[in-house]
């Protein structure tokens, strides 16, 4: 299939620069590549620039609320288990507003792929400091720099056992499309964490910042089925910044447990008939 | 007959265990019952009392006064020792002190623990002798028994007979059965409202746990497997709307069920579903506020709440059955009308009905009939294309869910043009909303009436107005009043919103005097009427002391 066909053609409303550009380019190859037609697929979004993706990528598409990107995801899974979904939305969204979300589907371990644009600032509301800002950053709503330290999503996802812990550099636009294929293509609550640049906001974490630091962790021989490696990459606090698949484990998923998930896709079950309704009602007899 | 049965004792003691087979054993004699619950909010001790009323008629609600109280300890029984009429009878375990000159003492301790080698089962000791004493018919109870303890019956029937032999021949009854097996059927609201969905196919529900809303999630839970349907405990509020309107999105019908302060954290997503256009179905369990307020009492000081709740503006159904029955068609009719105007529906309750068992006509299940609204995949093929939200004159969209077909279902929280495509286009924007807001009119067509008694003839009556589950207290407080002179009526409403004015112009017309009767102390439904009609109402009696509103009250503050 050509990636361009999951290019919907519409206006772009991001900066020139912006890193969301080739992370759009990267999940259009990535659905050609994974070849799935494009009803079957839903993107879930939620609010803030990166959510936006929902209207430029020609699949279906569910634009939330802030911050509730994944729990509307994991709704939907619920619903339709035989769709492939797709929970993608910024750094704020993912990891501020919806932490709670973000934590607690990695234990429900629905089939979806959380994809974070992470540049760590919020871009929409004009550039404050976002969870996975460095402790001082210095914004208009942080003047003395940001007091609390960063969140680390790949860490707390491993530390949660998520089944697929990735990140890439959106400045690689192949390598980020080959990894979306292997998080969609992984089951369970799949984690694809984007750096990304924004060259509007963000004057330290810029595009030559990161290319200097990244580093693939393929070429440096780690075993993605070893935790305790995976949470040494995660937690180091030097100058290198790794991509590729930190963590991958095998295990069922929320819908193999589900006794009623089992026997078919809920939103396929039809309405009850009369003698149903008449069985329901005879525990009150 | 009019009896009440009392029984009260600490958390832990199994108040609500004994009550519950003393009302099945009522049900099974063939008698007309109201059981309510009324408990602290906590694991042990406390208040713990269960009030069963042998009632006259099907649907009747709680009253004062007690005619056979059965005290599981010393403090339950002083609290509620003056509560008992003239003609009523104290049963307690001899150890307790009391100066009561009609009292059955038992020595259900010592019987439970001597003979039965079980000191728990005290409780079913005192259960036989206050059941003997009631005049409740053994068979009954030991069928009763039966059902709740399945393999463990047998020492609970033992310690029944244990409590029967000391309580001597029955002081109450014999009681004669006011219908026969199949006639009626036993029901709480909670469950009610939980067998209203499965039978209106609810597919999903997404709750954190919240008294008195937990009792839906937890009859869902226990019956998912069976019908279908997954029941998931979300995090928090916030991620239960929102899977709830993710899972509706994607085709099925999708519940949520919490009390008012789960429900302030939904609010924002509650505006999701009515810019979304996606049916759900919101239980709200009120208890009194603000806040944590009283955790495991009853109030209505929700209405208002529940109509203003989300910013934007955005049509919605709001019904507050009156009792257990109604919550079941009520509830069935909240998911119809939530698919088939593509808007959020509330359903009001509150602990007292959530919570009360109640005899009523068997439920009809042609009265259910659900229907879907959605195209099939065999419309969608045949569309050219497909817009979610298309301009139409009913503002109801044609709707698809997303996978049944190769038409594209997108949806956004931001203002969007008819695709759903995000938007800053004006013209779309005022279009949208208009259309949104054109449900509203089909909406009302499908809202019935208020209920008006007696129905007709209100002229110079003082007329009292009500809605959800103050009912019964309202009617019977009408028939106690009337009783003196047939001077009085009631409007009530179970569908609240849209609130359908008509009907209450007309009784406003001709009344003489008009009360609002409510579960709080603002008198929300007289100040929707008044913003609604002009029309204000001429006095209001309130109660939010977490206790329901019964007929003694209502009639004493009329005639104040």
């Amino acid at each position: 299939m050509n990636a361009k066909e999951y290019l919907a053609d519409v206006e772009l409303a991001w900066c020139p620069g912006c890193g969301n550009f080739g992370i759009r380019q990267a999940l259009a190859k990535a659905l050609a590549t994974l070849e799935l037609p494009h009803h079957r697929v839903v993107l879930v979004t939620g609010i803030g620039q990166a959510a936006k993706i929902a209207h430029y990528i020609s699949v279906n598409g569910y634009n939330g609320l802030h911050g509730r990107t994944v729990a509307a995801a994991a709704g939907i899974k619920m619903a339709r288990h035989d769709l492939t979904v797709i929970a993608e939305s910024g750094d704020g969204d993912l990891y501020g507003e919806g932490g709670n979300h973000f934590l607690h589907n990695i234990r429900r371990n629905v089939d979806i792929t959380i994809i974070a644009h992470d540049n760590r600032v919020y871009g929409l509301t004009k550039g404050q400091a976002s969870p996975t800002a460095p402790q001082g950053y210095k914004t208009k709503a942080q003047p003395f720099g940001s007091l609390s330290a960063p969140f680390h999503p790949a860490a707390l996802a491993v530390a949660l056992d998520a089944p697929f812990v990735a990140q890439s550099f959106a400045g690689d636009v192949e390598g980020t499309a080959a990894l979306m294929v292997k998080a969609v293509q992984h089951r369970g609550c799949s984690l694809l964490n984007i750096l990304q640049p924004c060259p509007v906001w963000n004057r330290i974490n810029t595009f030559a910042w990161y290319k200097e630091r990244v580093f693939s962790l393929e070429d440096e021989g780690h075993d993605p089925s070893d935790r305790s490696a995976a949470f040494a990459v995660a937690a180091r606090q030097d100058d290198r910044i790794f991509t590729g698949i930190l963590y991958r484990r095998e295990g069922p998923t929320f819908e193999d447990r589900h006794p009623v998930l089992q026997e078919g896709v809920l939103a396929d079950r039809p309405l009850p008939t009369e003698s149903e309704l008449r069985a329901l009602l005879e525990e009150f007899r | 007959m009019d009896i009440v049965i009392r029984i009260v004792g600490a958390a832990g003691q199994g108040v609500q265990t004994v009550g519950e087979v003393l009302t099945r054993a009522a049900f099974h004699s063939g008698l007309e019952l109201h059981a309510e619950q009324s408990y602290h909010s906590r694991i042990r001790g406390g208040e713990n009392a269960f009030a069963l009323r042998l009632a006259p008629g099907p649907a009747w609600g709680a009253r004062e006064g007690t005619e056979v109280l059965a005290a599981l300890n010393q403090e339950m029984l002083d609290q509620y020792l003056p509560s008992l009429t003239d003609g009523g009878w104290l049963v307690c375990d001899e150890d307790l002190t009391v100066s009561e000159a009609r009292v059955v003492r038992v020595p259900a301790s010592r019987l439970a623990k001597e003979e039965l080698g079980l000191p728990i089962a005290a409780n079913m000791v005192l259960l036989g002798a206050a059941a003997c004493v009631a005049g409740i018919e053994e068979e009954s109870l030991a069928r009763a028994v039966r059902d709740a303890f399945g393999d463990k019956a047998e020492l609970n029937l033992e310690a029944l007979a244990l409590g029967k032999q000391h309580a001597g021949d029955p002081r109450l009854g014999p009681h004669s059965p006011a219908y026969t097996h199949g006639e009626r059927m036993l029901i709480t609201g909670g469950a009610a409202v939980g067998a209203g969905a499965i039978a209106a196919g609810c597919r999903y529900l997404a709750s954190y746990p919240m008294t008195p809303g937990t009792a839906v999630l937890t009859y869902l839970a226990e019956r998912a497997t069976r019908w279908g349907l997954v029941v998931e405990q979300a995090e928090d509020e916030i991620a239960a709307i929102n899977m709830a309107l993710g899972a509706a999105y994607a085709g099925a019908r999708a519940m949520v069920t919490t009390s008012g302060g789960g429900f302030a954290l939904m609010v924002e997503g509650l505006s999701l579903a009515g810019m979304i256009e996606t049916p759900v179905v919101i239980h709200i369990g009120q208890r009194p506020g603000p806040a944590t307020g009283l955790p495991t009492r009853t109030g209505q000081d929700n209405l208002l709440f529940a109509l203003h709740a989300g910013h934007g503006e955005f049509p919605r159904y709001i019904v507050a059955p009156r009792d257990a029955q109604e919550a079941f068609y009520l509830t069935a009719k909240a998911f119809d009308l939530a698919e088939k105007h593509q808007v959020p529906a509330l359903i009001l309750t509150d602990q007292y009905l959530v919570d009360s068992f109640s005899t009523c006509a068997p439920l009809e299940v042609t009265r259910v009939a659900p229907r879907s609204y959605l195209l099939t995949p065999e419309e969608l093929e045949a569309m050219v294309s497909y817009d979610r939200f298309a301009i139409t004159d009913s503002g109801v969209s044609p709707r698809a869910v997303p996978g049944v077909s190769e038409k594209l279902v997108l949806v956004d929280s931001d203002e969007h043009d008819t695709y759903g495509r995000i938007t800053e286009d004006l013209h779309f924007r005022k279009a949208l909303n208009e259309k949104r807001l054109r449900k509203a009119k089909g909406l009302m067509q499908d809202v019935a009436p208020p209920y008006v008694h007696p129905s007709g003839g209100l002229e110079g009556r003082t007329v009292l107005l009500g809605w959800g589950s103050t009912y019964a207290a309202i009617r019977e407080a009408v028939d106690m009043l009337n009783a003196e002179g047939e001077s009085f009526a009631m409007i009530h409403f179970s569908e609240l919103w849209p609130l359908r004015t008509h009907e209450l112009e007309q009784v406003f017309d001709q009344a003489a005097r008009m009360i609002a009767v409510e579960g709080n102390a603002t008198g929300q439904l007289a100040s929707l009427v008044a913003q609604q009609t002009g029309l204000k109402v001429h006095g209001f009696i309130g109660r939010h002391d977490g206790r329901p509103l019964t007929a003694a009250d209502i009639a004493q503050e009329v005639a104040r």
